[in-house]
């Protein structure tokens, strides 16, 4: 194809014009931040089971299988059609999941499996590395390909699609910026796993949520509230935490075996709050509100950290 | 008489334009693809160096400054050896800067020659005595000039990075328009990270690489390849060995009606109508542009045994002791350079890489800036000192030397930067982390922090919590197990210069 000048400026400035248009037009429709599209967590009928332990045996996905089962199946929180996001923890690239750095891949992939079949057209898995690009972290982690088996896709990290958002309950958090998927989807499903860190004590489902938000480090000043400020705000519909191993120092990047447990362990529940406060037993701990981001959550209502209340079904598997 | 039968293809000579044209245009292609490619295409980051192995002038250089055998420089020989049978085909046909440089031919110099005093070929020439000379003295600083390193330098520190900025503007434009987002994201998903970087990625100086190549091409205004004919280092040495060339180009003076067509479209302008058409082969890049257009056919390319002639312009002994002691004097001053006697704090090298060597291996080439996949290393500006100027340095608050990572030393050609197998460089000390008590927030202001702590990549930590002054916990750096790599650094999120900074090891205690 021969280019004239005259052509080559015409297309140009066609170019310009589209793009410039489009930024007044993005300029003139609602703010993301108007309203979210997803439903609030389905509470339990009364009786039912609150939350949900499955223990042992050697396949994740058994586990996952029947801790979901227990808290009334994956058709209470996701209708047919709906969008998924699943956010596992996938910190960094370069670990293996012995480490336990990030998400057990079958886990992850157990996850999509139940929700395609509860009848979800779309389920991507996403998350937003800290180390190393989330191409490697995904590929190291194992999770890619069990996802790619499950019938899910990755959602890779992408910057244009990062939204501003007010958070107008927020105490120590008023606005940040997300990843506009996870905002948009109509079911959120949080995965994380265990795994020590020192500022926080302990990371677990409300501390895997800031994988959403853009500019971390900024975080970190006042990070139990703002935590509690960021769950209030994008509530995940559902939390299955995967202990199939946890990490127990060296957090939350990990690489050490010796810090590794493996607990074949999976917890799942609507409360992410109560999730937390459960996982927190996992290391031995009685008194889960010293883990302040549950304490905050508690007092906000976001969910309930007193276990010794709800009505909580341990499986035995395998 | 029965009519001859016509052949359904007859070879004319002005294909050879277009052949020599596809040749090109191949090569740049297969340049192109290997410098995209050669990291997250499945292809070892070995085979992404195809080009600059190919580089006689880079090779004999690093083997001068090295003084020893690195694998993969003797693919250089193939390119030397086609120069010997028939001149600087590398030049005319291979070079994709040379390439580059016809893309840019200005129309004005459609038959027509500018008129450049002959003897500015000798510059060249200089050039090249100044570089080996050098390179023998264990310095490597003017391979600035090499064109590979040139090209490589320019599309990883300019083109790209502007390129990903116009792209990543257009698609955020784009995505904001509800119906188009879906399209989008998937043009998206193609392009990165598959082509384009993930994350943003920064330059240091793109500009001033940006401007150095622009006045490249800038001097095509002046004449056609006007650095290939004056100032290419690459294209003197591949010249000098084209005098030997075996078969080169001869006119047919009976043929020959001196239309001078062949004159006046040389790419090089080294066919002289005064001298019956003749070309010195040091400086014809067997391009075939005459060929193409000769109404006669005059022209032949028989084998010779007798090297071609010396011109005026070929550098001669008066030149040739100007050059090297332009290169002894340079060298020495060199090596007066202030920061010699104080090492400079802030100059981290790429893993491996020992500062007094990597200034007499590095080959400036870039090839390590262009497969890191975190933007930590960059061809130094003011680091490194005059001699180390676009040698690669570690930048660390630009990007952080992936633990899982060892790219660069396995994409080094000439292994400056050693080849490390992963165990090792994940243990390969870079420099030493401190923190700065005055500027970290937890340490001055009891804010909660701990972000370089949580972010240290080793399986144990190098960076400690003392909790004696803040209840919150405030970093402390191990360094009997610190390796510098820098993501403290990188994370640390006091604006400008961070409260946690890696220093350097030292010149020779790595």
């Amino acid at each position: 194809m021969k280019l004239t000048r005259r052509e080559f400026l015409r297309w140009t400035m066609l170019g310009a014009g589209t793009a410039a248009g489009a930024q007044m037009l993005a300029a003139c429709a609602p703010a993301a931040s108007g309203g979210m599209t997803r439903m609030p967590p389905p509470a339990p009928a009364p009786g039912a089971t609150y939350l949900a332990v499955a223990r042992g045996g050697d396949d994740p996905e058994a586990l996952v299988r029947r801790a979901v089962a227990a808290i009334g199946g994956m058709e209470r929180f996701i209708p047919k059609g709906a969008n998924v996001i699943i956010k596992p923890n996938v910190c960094t690239a370069g670990r293996a999941y012995e480490y336990a750095a990030t998400t057990n891949p079958w886990v992850v992939g157990a996850v999509v499996k139940l929700a395609r079949e509860a009848g979800a057209v779309r389920v991507r898995v996403f998350d937003n590395p800290f180390g190393g690009t989330a191409e490697d972290a995904f590929a190291t982690s194992g999770i890619a390909e069990q996802v790619a088996a499950a019938g899910g896709e990755m959602e890779y990290p992408s910057a244009m699609k990062f939204v501003s958002v007010d958070l107008p309950a927020g105490e120590a958090l008023k606005s940040t910026i997300v990843y506009g998927d996870v905002f948009d989807a109509d079911v959120l499903i949080n995965v994380p796993l265990p795994k020590h860190h020192s500022l926080a004590q302990l990371t677990i489902g409300m501390k895997n949520m800031l994988g959403v938000v853009r500019d971390r480090p900024l975080m970190h000043a006042s990070l139990n509230r703002k935590l509690a400020d960021l769950n209030q705000f994008l509530i995940p519909t559902l939390t299955i935490v995967d202990a199939v191993r946890i990490l127990t120092a060296n957090g939350p990047t990990g690489g050490n075996l010796q810090d590794v447990r493996k607990l074949d362990t999976v917890i799942a529940t609507h409360d992410g709050v109560a999730a937390d406060a459960y996982a927190t037993t996992l290391f031995g701990w009685e008194d889960p509100e010293r883990l302040l981001y549950v304490k905050y959550g508690a007092e906000r209502g976001i969910g309930r950290s007193d276990l010794e209340n709800l009505q909580i079904e341990e499986i035995a598997v395998g | 008489m029965a009519e001859k039968p016509r052949k359904l293809f007859q070879w004319k000579d002005r294909y050879w334009r277009i052949v020599r044209s596809a040749v090109q245009a191949l090569a740049l292609a297969l340049f192109l693809f290997l410098f995209l490619r050669a990291v997250r295409g499945g292809i070892p980051p070995q085979a992404g160096n195809l080009f600059l192995h190919l580089d006689p002038l880079a090779m004999l250089a690093g083997l001068l400054a090295v003084k020893a055998y690195v694998k993969g420089m003797a693919l250089a020989l193939l390119i030397l050896g086609l120069t010997v049978l028939l001149g600087r085909v590398w030049c005319g046909w291979i070079c994709p800067l040379g390439t580059t440089l016809d893309l840019f031919h200005p129309r004005r110099w459609k038959n027509k020659q500018p008129s450049i005093p002959e003897g500015a070929r000798g510059i060249k020439h200089f050039l090249l005595t100044v570089i080996l000379t050098s390179a023998l003295l264990g310095s490597l600083w003017l391979m600035v000039l090499d064109p590979l390193t040139i090209l490589i330098r320019t599309l990883t520190e300019a083109v790209y990075p502007a390129l990903d900025r116009i792209i990543a503007a257009l698609e955020k434009a784009l995505y904001a328009i509800p119906a188009l987002r879906d399209p989008v994201s998937a043009l998206d998903r193609v392009l990165r990270p598959a082509l384009l970087p993930a994350d943003p990625a920064f330059t240091a100086g793109g500009v001033l690489i940006a401007a150095f190549f622009a006045g490249i091409i800038a001097l095509n205004a002046l004449a056609p390849r006007f650095w290939c004919r004056y100032l290419c280092p690459l294209g003197s040495l591949l010249g000098l060995t084209g005098k030997l060339a075996i078969f080169r180009r001869e006119v047919n003076a009976d043929a020959c009606n001196n239309c001078d067509a062949c004159a006046r479209v040389c790419p090089t302008g080294t066919i002289r109508p005064d001298r019956g058409n003749a070309s010195d082969p040091a400086e014809c890049t067997m391009c075939l542009d005459c060929v193409s257009v000769c109404p006669r056919a005059a022209q032949s390319f028989p084998a010779h045994v007798r090297p071609a002639g010396w011109n005026a312009y070929d550098p001669g002994r008066r030149q040739a002791l100007a050059a090297i002691g332009a290169a002894v004097g340079g060298a020495a001053l060199l090596r007066t350079d202030q920061y010699l006697r104080r090492d400079l704090p802030h100059l981290i090298r790429p893993p491996g890489a020992k500062e007094n060597d990597l200034l007499s291996k590095c080959i400036r080439c870039g090839e390590c800036v262009r497969v890191c996949p975190t933007g930590v290393l960059h061809p130094s500006v003011t680091e490194a000192g005059v001699e180390g100027f676009w040698t690669p340095v570690v930048v660390a608050r630009a990007g952080y030397c992936l633990y899982s990572c060892n790219a660069c030393g396995h994409t080094c050609p000439v292994e400056a930067i050693p080849p490390l197998p992963l165990n090792q460089k994940q243990q390969q000390v870079l420099g030493a982390a401190y923190v700065d008590r005055n500027r970290c927030i937890a340490w001055s202001d009891h804010q909660e922090c701990l972000v370089c702590e949580e972010m240290c990549p080793l399986p144990q930590k190098a960076i400690t919590v003392d909790y004696s002054e803040f209840s919150g916990g405030a970093p402390v750096v191990d360094r009997t197990r610190c390796i510098g790599c820098g993501t403290c650094e990188y994370k640390c999120p006091v604006n400008g210069e961070a409260a946690i900074r890696v220093y350097a090891p030292g010149r020779d205690s790595v």
